[in-house]
């Protein structure tokens, strides 16, 4: 799964388009002419787990009249990233008074949001967003609702059993594009670390990988260390104090999301070597862009978390008012948010409305 | 030999042992100011913390909101600094509001333990979520930044001769908390009421007053923690100092502090903030995957505090033996247990 080489444009046309093939795949039709994906392709035509031509007995509403209750779930309601997702579903939903969106603070828990899944379930909720702490102590409840007729939208972090659909922001290419950037700025030579978050999410460990397998492609770059700093911003600055010690010739540092490529920012200002090390980060939250614009960071991979978030309370709203059902995928089809490079140079490119 | 106490230096001994193992596996790197400035600055926030907390451990009792009160009080200061336009007067108004929040916090504690008499960890329990409550509501769960003006962000990394500000306000409150603990009445009380706090109610101790007073330092030092972190991170949001507490109570109870009340010494807790500051330095200098950093951690603090159990424990019995051997007869032999 990681090995799949993508074109920036590539990724890129997915994104814009991956909604609509995303209706077709579920939907179960009119796929043959939808040939942007090749995996869709499969999705109506390969072994679906039951009968793809059985008739749905999913009760449709309508979602712009009649009362409707989406539930959102999120890893950790207290992560930028989860609260811009959270604006992006409310933003989507403002015009209709008739739909309720209530979160859910699954407070980096997988058991947590197993109780909140169930309570959800038995509340007749008529959708859920759900980012997954984990997986796969998430996927029987994921599957119990949907089999009682409740769409699961997953958001960047996947469940393991097929749902009606995940959107995500891009993880291993993410990485990929950062490790090229920085060593086109390091001239292709010297040493680099990394700073992880926490080891075992898929998004994190596909960024490193990445992130890894690219740079391992410049022979003269050499990745010297790479620390946790637990996602963590001030746990970042330890960390990027601990490299400058370790290896007073590092070149650059890419950090698995932005709070702790800030944290290294801050320490490298810290250390008298402000903008003399390339850092990059993951993410594109707004104090990450402002580091950028001041000279501080050196470049991060934005993803629009409220367009993100938006595209999600749309296929909710889009399962709710149909029959689509999830027993007639094969697989969870995926929407790929478009990954924006940010640099010094292209950071005024981002309109400040679009800074989560 | 026998006069030697050996209790007295397990402590500093465990930390010339860890730093000499670090210099010869590290020479380059670990030997030097900055790295030991790193340390420091690594641990200040909860060496400031532990210093106000351990009145609350010495009367027996347990603050568990610390964390979360750092994180509202963090965000006090940055709101105001935000909304006072970042003025170098909006750091001091800022600053004297969170103040102000952790001393109100711990007045609200004291008076809620010793009216009610409700346990301790009960209440800073419930406190705990109520603050984090409170930030997420003020901060509508935002990260608010606050990356001027350089006046406050001074308080979290200016450097004098070298080291960073954060670790000068450690060193100055560990030296305020063990004069008021050895060198007044009160601080002495405060010990006596974790011995026994009955005894001390009638030898004519304030009990109540004295409890009151030990929350407030606890909330002022834990806002005075979220303020450098702030400061340090140039941001202030609700998770803000979220785990703090379980460190700075680590940091205690590694430097010999007892949760029971009545024991523990302000070096003590410094020591145990700077020993775990030195692990974590160990591993990243170490070069340590993330995978394994965990397991190496919690088992250098279980070597480091087994050897410290043990020099105590023989020194008490030593002293028992000197006992013993004073009141003569065949006992001196023996070795009674510890």
């Amino acid at each position: 799964m990681h090995n799949i080489e993508k074109s920036d444009e590539r990724v890129r046309s997915l994104s814009r388009r991956g909604l609509i093939t995303l209706a077709a795949a579920s939907a179960g039709v009119l796929v043959a002419g939808c040939a942007q994906t090749p995996r869709d392709g499969g999705a109506s035509s390969a072994a679906a787990p039951s009968d793809p031509n059985a008739a749905s007995n999913k009760k449709k509403k309508n979602p712009y009249k009649d009362d409707i209750k989406i539930a959102y779930v999120a890893h950790d309601l207290s992560t930028p990233n989860n609260q811009a997702w959270l604006e992006g579903i409310q933003r989507e939903c403002a015009s209709w008074s008739n739909i309720d969106i209530q979160s859910f603070n699954g407070e980096s828990s997988a058991e947590t949001q197993t109780q909140i899944m169930a309570d959800v379930i038995n509340q007749g909720f008529d959708a859920v967003i759900l980012q997954c702490s984990d997986g796969t102590a998430l996927a029987p409840s994921v599957k119990e609702a949907e089999e009682k007729g409740i769409p699961v939208i997953t958001l960047n972090l996947d469940a393991y059993t097929t749902h009606s659909a995940l959107v995500m922001a891009v993880d291993y290419d993410a990485g990929r594009m950062a490790a090229d950037k920085i060593a086109e700025s390091i001239n292709k030579k010297g040493d680099v670390a990394i700073i992880q978050g926490v080891p075992g999410l898929t998004r994190t460990d596909n960024l490193e990988q990445g992130f890894r397998d690219t740079i391992g492609k410049y022979p003269d770059i050499k990745i010297v260390d790479a620390q946790s700093a637990s996602f963590e911003k001030a746990k970042a600055i330890t960390v990027m104090n601990s490299f400058l010690q370790s290896y007073p010739d590092i070149k650059a540092v890419f950090a698995i999301n932005d709070a702790m490529a800030e944290g290294a920012a801050l320490a490298a200002e810290s250390a008298n070597k402000k903008g003399q090390i390339v850092i990059w980060g993951a993410d594109g939250e707004k104090d990450a862009l402002a580091m950028i614009e001041s000279g501080d960071m050196s470049g991060t991979i934005y993803t629009n978390s409220w367009d993100e978030g938006s595209t999600a309370a749309k296929i909710a709203l889009l399962m709710v008012g149909s029959e689509y059902s999830y027993t007639v995928l094969s697989e969870t089809p995926k929407v790929i948010m478009e990954p924006i490079v940010v640099t010094a140079e292209t950071v005024s490119s981002i309109a400040e409305n679009d800074r989560w | 030999m026998r006069n030697l106490n050996l209790s007295r230096l397990s402590k500093p001994i465990i930390l010339v042992a860890f730093v000499v193992t670090l210099a010869i596996l590290r020479p380059s790197s670990f030997l030097t100011i900055s790295n030991f400035a790193n340390v420091l600055w690594s641990v200040s926030v909860i060496g400031i913390m532990v210093c106000g907390t351990i009145f609350v451990f010495l009367l027996g009792g347990i603050d568990l909101s610390i964390g979360t009160l750092a994180g509202l009080s963090a965000v006090t200061v940055v709101e105001v600094i935000k909304n006072m336009g970042a003025t170098n007067e909006s750091v001091i108004i800022g600053v004297l509001a969170a103040l102000g929040v952790g001393a109100a916090a711990g007045v609200v504690h004291g008076l809620i333990i010793t009216k009610f008499d409700i346990p301790a960890f009960l209440v800073t329990f419930a406190s705990q979520m109520v603050f984090l409550g409170l930030s997420m509501v003020i901060t509508n769960n935002q990260i608010v930044s606050a990356r001027e003006p350089v006046l406050f962000t001074a308080i979290g990394s200016m450097k004098v001769l070298g080291f960073p500000l954060p670790i000068y306000l450690m060193l100055l409150i560990a030296v305020g908390s063990w004069f008021v603990l050895s060198k007044t009445t009160f601080g002495r009380g405060i010990y006596a009421i974790g011995g026994n706090p009955v005894a001390s109610e009638i030898s004519g101790i304030q009990v109540k007053r004295s409890t009151v007073l030990c929350y407030v330092f606890s909330g002022v030092t834990a806002a005075i923690g979220g303020i450098v972190l702030a400061a340090m991170t140039q941001q202030g949001m609700a998770s803000t100092g979220t785990g703090y507490e379980t460190q700075v109570i680590t940091a205690g109870v590694i430097g010999g502090v007892s949760l029971l009340g009545g024991v523990g010494t302000v070096s003590g807790c410094i020591y145990g903030a700077v020993l775990m500051g030195l692990i974590n330095n160990a591993l990243n200098l170490l070069s340590v995957p993330s995978t394994q950093s965990g397991l190496v951690q919690g088992l250098v603090i279980i070597v480091a505090v087994a050897f410290d159990a043990l020099q105590h424990q023989d020194q008490s019995r030593r002293k028992a033996r000197r006992i013993l051997g004073r009141l003569g007869g065949d006992k001196a032999n023996e070795s009674p247990a510890a």
